[in-house]
């Protein structure tokens, strides 16, 4: 299955990473190369195997007691806040969703 | 637009509910250890895990995984022995990951049911008759529940700048991450409703049935228990499938059926039109009274689900599953059907008390005090303290006994009621301390009768003149004569004695 | 005198605890050796001297008190930057990170401060991880000690190249494909690559969750074994659901004979064509050694290994795309300045944050994950891994372990190996171990009489053995060293002799 630059847009946008026009053709060719890769995985009989999504053998029912801070890793709001580029007051801040009215929105 | 019932002759409605309800039980989140809470200060309940920092990792929360078997057991659903966490992705900030960790196809709990039994007064949305009805109207229908899952809640968002705090034509949202990872069970049902008002009274057996699991607190007002709706209509008499549309905001029960009676008779305006039904997401607005289009749904969302590999899978066992059940308290359906057949009850006051887990609770304990006078405690949870918030089942079961002993009337009952509730106080002393007690000693009452007769004579001629009236103001009389302590229904029958009735 | 580079971790710490020296002047020695060394090597993306010498301070004054020190008290470690520790930055070697603080610690740099190791900062990696050379690193390069026109290996480069350059006596690496055991073989350190679940995963940024294990690296199989003991210590990591239990022992048989122990070879792969002859020369050297110890060799098969390299490669990026999904620059990160939408913000955020292999791997697992082409690659892909897991078991009924290359060939010159696909071919020995989630360790065997670069050779062991690993790893470091080969405790000779005199 080749991958068309179209194909590669829309999963640029979905993945939310801009990609340059050059970027794009880039990216389609490799997508392509590697998805070449991935064909011996088709050449098996694979009816009836199970798939494995975990290596851990037989581990399941993993759970936590539902203790309030029993670890101490709660953050001070400062600390929640420190590594973020725009806050406002004691919240993360982000540009308008939808983009306001008549606004720059590319 | 037409009316509903005008629509609902011609069309049949094919209405399916998505509900989420938080688990406000619990202490903590769902894959972490912060405290849940509505009322902190933003971004003060938050760890590396629910802010998705680089390098957390989830665990699960056990009770959590306890309420929503609890919650599949009362719903009838099959817990399923293997279930996996899944990750779906999406770009909004309000996930902090930037995807929800939810179920996959197979929830802990599947292929539930509810049965809706819809009284006679609330029968009237529905004209067919696939149904059978009872002579007076009402009817029962099972309410297929196809799944509940375990998922995350996520942030909260304030947009600033736009009007009324909407997200359009704001300049920029804020973020609070204290309810992102709130534990949250989702129910989806088939699509199995056919009026707003089953849908309606589905959402109401549903709260029920978690307030009676203690499971969370089901306040629609604060959010912990949200509903979409999802409609499409049909022809009456035909079996295709309409184009359906979603349904937001319906965050009160009134919401819920109006914006589903809105979007029916819409639908059907639109359709009578000539027009077709566009599959989009709505949004009701109660303040007009009408839904609007949030987003035009062209394509299925693709959410790139798989496996979370952060997350064991889980195998729940038949030990771990018993415990739950065992953990299930008596259903309000359960419940209503025993008051009626073993103790006696009215329907009316059976319903009552079953659906309030707390009301009930009280009310079963002063049971367990007088079991003979049940429908008399009923009388008194139901009538006379209906608004009373910390009575206990002693104080109910003596106000039942005063009650019985016609030592009280109903007005006294409800006075005594109001002075004790909140108090450890025996109704009994405050209506001797404050000289309450209806005599009901006729030596003590008949001379009062006789004085009264003797003084009103006017009165006494009018009623034998066919005035039957009358009796209640001689009743009066001899209650100011005994000052309030006379039992006014003792008075009523000496006073038809001695007038020769 | 004595330089830090010629004492193993166990005699530094026995060293503190008896007080020939102290913790501090062991910081001192290993931040002295950086200043001399580290300009050339680049293996630290941040040296975190006030943190190490505090710690020091507070090791040398339990001491001081007559507390019992632990195990690895005093021993200079560095850790990979996609390790959490509280008081550094972590960044992943990329400007998506650059700058972040971490807000918290990661569980195995916690349990390593806790045996009483002191933090020397934080290594030079592939960004994210994706990578086999370091070259990725957003920031610089990493040479390779034993030649500074190649590379170090990766993505674990600036780990392996620390501890082979003598900087630290141990440093920790994550391995999701090779990452551990390529650059260590790259660097000539023993590198090992616990199995899925041994050592916990909270707190070092996800790669591949299923496939991420963490582990160490050090001049010998003791030094390796020492630290595994700091990092199971206390069992089972609440935090990680996917933690087990494992026991502290990996010390007490390492001296064991191999005696009578079956080592698998696989022919097809002994003999690949990619494979260059002086790495043929080094398994053959591992082989003998082995041999000459009693251990007898066994052919075992792994039937579904050529597929391994694809199921990996769907698998990798599929959980790669989702776990860099929270790289949004809102909470943290690279943020876009002025962007008038959130959409444009993340999308410029994240284009002008991640390098070009972040970008391709995230693109690639959002391809992979989508509706349709799920049930193309990535499902298949988990259900190969079901058959790769299954080959593993039954050549583990006929053998303790199994001998193999860690890659085809030695380290590589910066550049030589830059189409993304090419590099991808050349993790075919590493990866099928984390597929199946078993342990692996790197062991120096010996140098290239080409070019004089280290060989390695790797041995794969069954599922929660990795203390038996270690101990066939010990046989074999103990055969290569009697024949002369490889000494174990092994500075890169150009470094030996630079700073860090105690």
């Amino acid at each position: 299955m080749a991958l068309t630059t179209d194909d590669v847009r829309r999963i640029a946008a979905y993945a939310r990473i801009a990609l340059t026009e050059n970027e794009l053709a880039e990216m389609t060719a490799y997508m392509s190369e590697a998805i070449k890769l991935f064909e011996p995985i088709r050449a098996y009989d694979l009816a009836g195997v199970e798939p494995t999504y975990h290596p851990i053998g037989g581990l399941s029912n993993v759970m936590a007691a539902d203790v309030a801070n029993k670890h101490g890793r709660s953050l001070s709001v400062d600390a929640a806040l420190s590594n973020a580029a725009s806050t406002q007051g004691k919240a993360f801040r982000i540009p308008s969703i939808l983009g306001t009215a008549g606004g720059d929105q590319r | 637009m037409k009316k509903l019932p005008d629509v609902l002759r011609d069309w049949e409605a094919v209405i399916g509910l998505e509900i989420h309800t938080e688990l406000t039980a619990l202490e903590t989140k769902m894959f972490c250890d912060c405290r849940l809470s509505h009322t902190a200060p933003p971004n003060t309940n938050v760890c590396p895990v629910c802010l998705g920092l680089p390098g957390a990792l989830p665990v699960p929360n056990e009770k959590a995984i306890e309420c929503i078997v609890m919650a599949g057991i009362a719903t009838n659903c099959e817990i399923m022995e293997r279930s996996l966490f899944y990750r779906k992705h999406y770009f909004y900030p309000d996930m902090s990951k930037n995807y929800q960790t939810t179920q996959g196809p197979v929830a802990f709990c599947m292929h539930g049911h509810l049965d809706l039994e819809v009284p006679a007064q609330e029968a009237r949305e529905r004209p067919d008759f696939s149904v059978r009805k009872a002579p007076d109207g009402s009817y029962a229908v099972p309410i297929r529940i196809m799944r509940i899952h375990m998922e995350e809640d996520a942030a909260k968002m304030v947009h600033v700048g736009g009007g009324e705090g909407r997200i359009g034509g704001a300049r920029e949202s804020l973020i609070d991450y204290n309810r992102c990872g709130t534990p949250l069970i989702e129910l989806v049902t088939e699509p199995d409703l056919r009026t707003p008002e089953e849908a309606r009274l589905f959402m109401e057996k549903l709260r029920q049935t978690f307030l009676a699991l203690g499971i969370s607190d089901c306040s629609l007002e604060n959010g912990s228990m949200r509903c979409d709706g999802n409609v499409s209509i049909r022809r009456r008499g035909t079996a295709g499938v309409g184009t359906k549309t979603e349904m937001k905001n319906l965050n009160s029960f009134k919401s819920l059926h109006d914006a589903l009676a809105y979007e029916i008779c819409r639908q059907a305006e639109v359709l009578e039109g000539g027009g077709d039904v566009r599959q989009e997401t709505r949004h009701w607005e109660p303040s007009g009274r009408r839904t609007v289009v949030m987003r035009v749904k062209e394509t299925a969302d693709d959410y790139r689900m798989y496996p979370d590999p952060d997350l064991a899978p889980f195998d729940l066992s038949d030990e771990f599953i018993g415990r739950c059940r065992s953990r299930v308290p008596e259903l309000p359906d359960a419940k209503r059907s025993r008051y009626l057949t073993e103790l006696g009850l009215s329907r009316h006051d059976a319903d009552q008390i079953a659906c309030n887990p707390m009301a009930a609770r009280v009310f079963e304990e002063a049971v367990a005090i007088a079991r003979e006078m049940a429908p008399l405690i009923a009388n008194v949870m139901v009538n006379i303290a209906p608004t009373a918030k910390a009575i206990t089942s002693r104080q109910v079961a003596s106000l039942a006994r005063l009650l019985a002993t016609d030592a009280l009337t109903f007005a006294q009952a409800r006075e005594v009621a109001e002075m004790v509730d909140g108090t450890d106080e025996d109704p009994e002393t405050v209506v001797d301390a404050y000289n309450m007690r209806q005599s009901t000693d006729i030596d003590t009452l008949a001379p009062i009768v006789d004085d009264v007769l003797a003084t009103c004579v006017s009165q006494v001629r009018q009623y034998e003149n066919g005035n039957k009236k009358v009796i209640g103001y001689l009743v009066g009389q001899c209650m100011k004569a005994a000052r309030g302590n006379g039992n006014p229904k003792l008075f009523n029958q000496l006073l038809l004695e001695k007038l020769g009735v | 005198m004595t330089r830090l580079d010629q004492l193993s971790a166990a005699q530094i710490a026995s060293g503190v605890a008896a007080g020939a020296f102290s913790a501090t002047e062991v910081a001192r020695a290993s931040l002295d050796a950086i200043e001399a060394r580290d300009a050339e090597v680049q293996a630290f993306l941040q040296v975190s001297a006030d943190l190490a010498l505090k710690t020091a301070t507070a090791t040398d004054e339990l001491r001081a008190h007559g507390a019992k020190l632990g195990p690895l008290a005093g021993v200079p470690v560095a850790f990979k930057d996609n390790m959490n520790l509280q008081g550094t930055r972590t960044t992943c070697a990329s400007r998506m990170l650059e700058g972040y603080e971490s807000p918290y610690t990661a569980t195995c740099v916690q349990r390593m401060l806790a045996a009483g190791a002191t933090p020397i900062g934080k290594t030079n990696m592939d960004e994210f991880a994706f990578g086999s050379s370091t070259e990725s690193s957003a920031f610089h390069p990493t040479r390779n000690p034993w030649d500074a026109a190649r590379v170090p290996g990766g993505s674990s480069g600036g780990s392996a190249a620390a501890v082979a350059a003598g900087e630290v006596s141990i440093a920790l690496g994550s391995d999701t494909g090779g990452s551990i055991r390529q650059p260590a073989s790259f660097c000539g350190v023993v590198g090992l690559k616990p199995t899925y679940g041994a050592v916990s995963r909270y707190g070092v940024v996800a790669f591949g969750s299923s496939l991420d294990q963490v582990g160490p690296l050090g001049r010998s199989v003791t030094d390796v074994a020492i630290a595994m003991n700091a990092l199971v210590t206390g069992g089972r990591d609440p935090l990680d659901s996917t933690s087990q239990d494992v026991p502290a022992s990996f010390s007490a048989h390492l001296e064991d004979p191999v005696e009578g122990m079956r080592v698998g070879v696989i022919p097809a792969l002994m003999e690949h064509e990619s494979i260059a002859p002086d790495v043929r020369k080094g398994l053959a050297d591992a082989r003998a050694a082995l041999e000459e110890q009693g251990a007898q060799i066994t052919e075992v098969e792994l039937s579904h290994m050529a597929s391994a390299i694809a199921a990996y490669y769907v698998i990798g990026p599929s959980e790669a795309f989702s776990n860099l999904a929270r790289f949004d620059g809102v909470r943290f990160g690279y943020q876009e300045p002025g962007s008038a939408t959130l959409a444009e913000q993340t999308a410029l955020s994240r284009a002008h944050g991640f390098g070009a292999e972040a970008k391709r791997r995230q693109l690639l697992g959002a391809y992979l994950l989508s509706s349709g082409v799920y049930h193309e690659y990535y499902y298949p892909a988990q259900q190969v891994r079901t058959l790769i897991t299954e080959d593993y078991r039954h050549a583990f009924a006929r053998c303790d372990a199994i001998l193999l290359p860690v890659a085809p060939t030695t380290a590589w010159h910066f550049g030589e190996v830059n189409d993304p696909t090419q590099m991808y071919a050349s993790d075919l020995f590493t990866i099928s171990l984390n597929i199946a989630g078993n342990a692996g360790v790197s062991v120096p065997v010996g140098s290239s009489p080409a070019s004089g670069m280290p060989l390695s050779a790797q041995l794969q062991g069954p599922a929660f053995q990795d203390a038996n690993l270690l101990r066939m790893a010990r046989a074999l470091e103990r055969g290569i060293a009697k024949k002369g080969l490889h000494m174990p405790d092994t500075v890169a000779p150009a470094f030996a002799d630079r700073g860090g005199e105690l």
